[in-house]
């Protein structure tokens, strides 16, 4: 665990500046004892009318099946764009117009659309990962290596071999970089979507807590969302690891 | 039918700022199971030449054919080693090696034995499942090799194979490509800078001038290894030894040198007396 010692210092200087020093007034930022006692409240009790193992189940399921839609239409998409030129000069444009839309000004949309339910952000998510992943898996399908691909060519290779032999591994790379970004994509609208409309997750637990003047729990929700994304993007290295053995 | 015949190729290049004569009235041909080497100085377009015969590039003027046949592409009957390698980085060393087999649809087990036989040859054992980037250059290369032989093709087309090999394998390799062309000849073109290469292992030397590229000679190796019988020496250091050879390089190096005109050589170098 590489950085380990920068975040120890944040904490060291977090205990200082809110504690013994009193730099920060604890309604600004919470000292630990007070996020510690906001993180007993909400795991045991619960706050916001659910407790946080709940919180956590709403938010990560929304983020897991917004990120599973993105990258199942996404990819695809790229490799298509990136393959074919007609499909590019077909939907390119439509991508372009669309792009300069961030994904969270489609919240009052999706809420006419499907309400304050898991749809409406589902749809959010799905639609902040989808550039990503789209962009970087075309992009990787482009910079193909030429030579590798003449090799292929000269050794046999007809279109099958050509794209699931030398095609998919050698984009495979930029894939997962389109994957990382949807994944931090994922996460940044999830809790922006949760703070418009929701009954539980973690965006919904902060909206409570800024009503309340809960410093402690907006940081306990905050830092929720940290673990957990970072948790989902160490477990993505490890399947990259996994599937791609053969980078250095 | 395997013959390489190159019929008044001109290649030009489009650049900014104009187009780029790279090939001027290339003409000739090698011969089903003839081993022809090109040398020449670097951008005299010996790779553009060896491409159009893979059908990766095509000529501008002039026609390419292969067994009678004109290029439309790459084919089966030709495999081509390429200058950096190429290899697949995704795939073992046995995976490289099999590639081509397995495009063809070559049964498993019998895929399984040829890569053996490949890896065993070109000295990878122990490396059949590591990746390329795990090996040293001069291992990729003949990775490279063996992925190209492993398809037994009519067709060789060899870009400078043994650049990157240290001394002693490339004398190996070069003497494993001497026994593999006596027991089972190919039509190869091979693209060298070393002088003492081609005459060790062609039966003709092209010699090219840059700018644009063009043949400057053509010069017979095959009377003279026959009628020396370089053949009974079993190592190179031996047949560089010879009279023969000597003279061969050294007219060879003149011609690089430009110090024969070309006009005259082409003409002379048909006959190519000893001594
Ligand atoms: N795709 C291309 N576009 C423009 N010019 C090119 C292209 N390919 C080759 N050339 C030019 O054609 C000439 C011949 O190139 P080529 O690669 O065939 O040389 P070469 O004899 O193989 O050189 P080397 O011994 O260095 O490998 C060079 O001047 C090169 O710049
Ligand atoms: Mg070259």
């Amino acid at each position: 665990m590489i950085g380990a010692a920068p975040i120890l210092l944040l904490i060291i200087a977090w205990f200082a500046a809110t504690g013994p020093l009193g730099l920060i007034a604890p309604l600004k930022f919470p000292s630990p004892a007070i996020a510690l006692a906001s993180l007993e409240t909400i795991a045991g009790p619960g706050y916001a009318s659910a407790p946080l193992a709940e919180h956590i189940e709403t938010s990560l399921s929304l983020v897991l099946a917004g990120f599973a839609a993105a990258t199942l239409t996404g990819i695809p998409l790229g490799l298509l764009l990136g393959t074919s030129r007609y499909a590019n000069a077909c939907i390119n444009p439509i991508f372009q117009l669309l792009r300069p839309i961030a994904p969270i000004a489609w919240i009052p949309l999706t809420i006419l659309w499907f309400g304050l339910g898991g749809g409406a952000k589902i749809f959010v998510v799905w639609l902040a990962a989808f550039a990503p992943a789209v962009i970087n898996t075309q992009t990787a399908v482009r910079g193909v290596n030429r030579t590798v691909i003449e090799a292929a060519k000269v050794h046999g290779a007809r279109r099958v071999n050509l794209f699931f032999d030398v095609t998919i591994p050698a984009a495979l790379p930029g894939i997962f970089t389109g994957m990382r970004l949807s994944l931090q994509a994922c996460w940044m609208v999830l809790v922006a979507a949760e703070l418009v409309g929701a009954y539980t997750g973690l965006g919904h637990v902060m909206i409570i807590a800024t009503e309340d003047l809960d410093s402690g729990m907006i940081f306990v929700a905050m830092l929720c969302v940290a673990m957990l994304g970072v948790a989902m993007s160490l477990l993505l290295a490890r399947l990259e690891a996994w599937v791609l053995p053969w980078r250095r | 039918m395997s013959e390489i015949r190159f019929e008044g190729v001109e290649r030009r290049f489009h650049r900014p700022g104009g187009n780029f004569l790279a090939l001027e009235n290339i003409c000739f041909e090698v011969a089903e199971r003839e081993f022809v080497a090109l040398v020449g100085p670097s951008g005299c377009g010996k790779t553009t030449l060896l491409r159009m015969a893979a059908g990766l590039d095509f000529p501008t003027g002039g026609r390419v054919l292969v067994g009678n046949r004109e290029v439309r592409g790459p084919g089966p009957d030709r495999a081509v080693v390429f200058q950096q390698f190429a290899l697949f980085p995704w795939k073992t060393i046995r995976q490289n090696i099999g590639f081509g087999l397995k495009c063809k649809g070559t049964p498993l087990t019998q895929r399984r034995e040829i890569i053996e036989h490949y890896v065993t040859l070109m000295g990878l054992q122990g490396h059949g499942d590591a990746y390329p980037h795990q090996l040293s250059g001069g291992m990729q290369q003949r990775v490279a090799i063996a992925r190209s032989y492993a398809l037994e093709p009519d067709v060789l087309l060899m870009d400078e194979p043994f650049g990157a090999l240290d001394a002693q394998t490339r004398v190996l390799m070069q003497e494993e490509l001497v026994r593999l062309a006596r027991d089972n000849p190919r039509t190869v073109l091979f693209i060298t800078h070393s002088v003492d290469e081609a005459v060790y292992l062609a039966d003709r030397v092209i010699v090219m001038t840059p700018r644009p590229g063009r043949i400057s000679a053509i010069i017979d190796i095959g009377l003279v290894r026959r009628t020396e019988r370089w053949i009974d020496c079993e190592h190179i250091e031996e047949v560089m030894a010879q009279k023969s050879f000597v003279h061969l390089r050294s007219r060879i190096w003149r011609l690089l040198r430009g110090l024969e005109s070309s006009g005259e050589t082409v003409g002379r170098a048909m006959e190519t007396g000893v001594g």
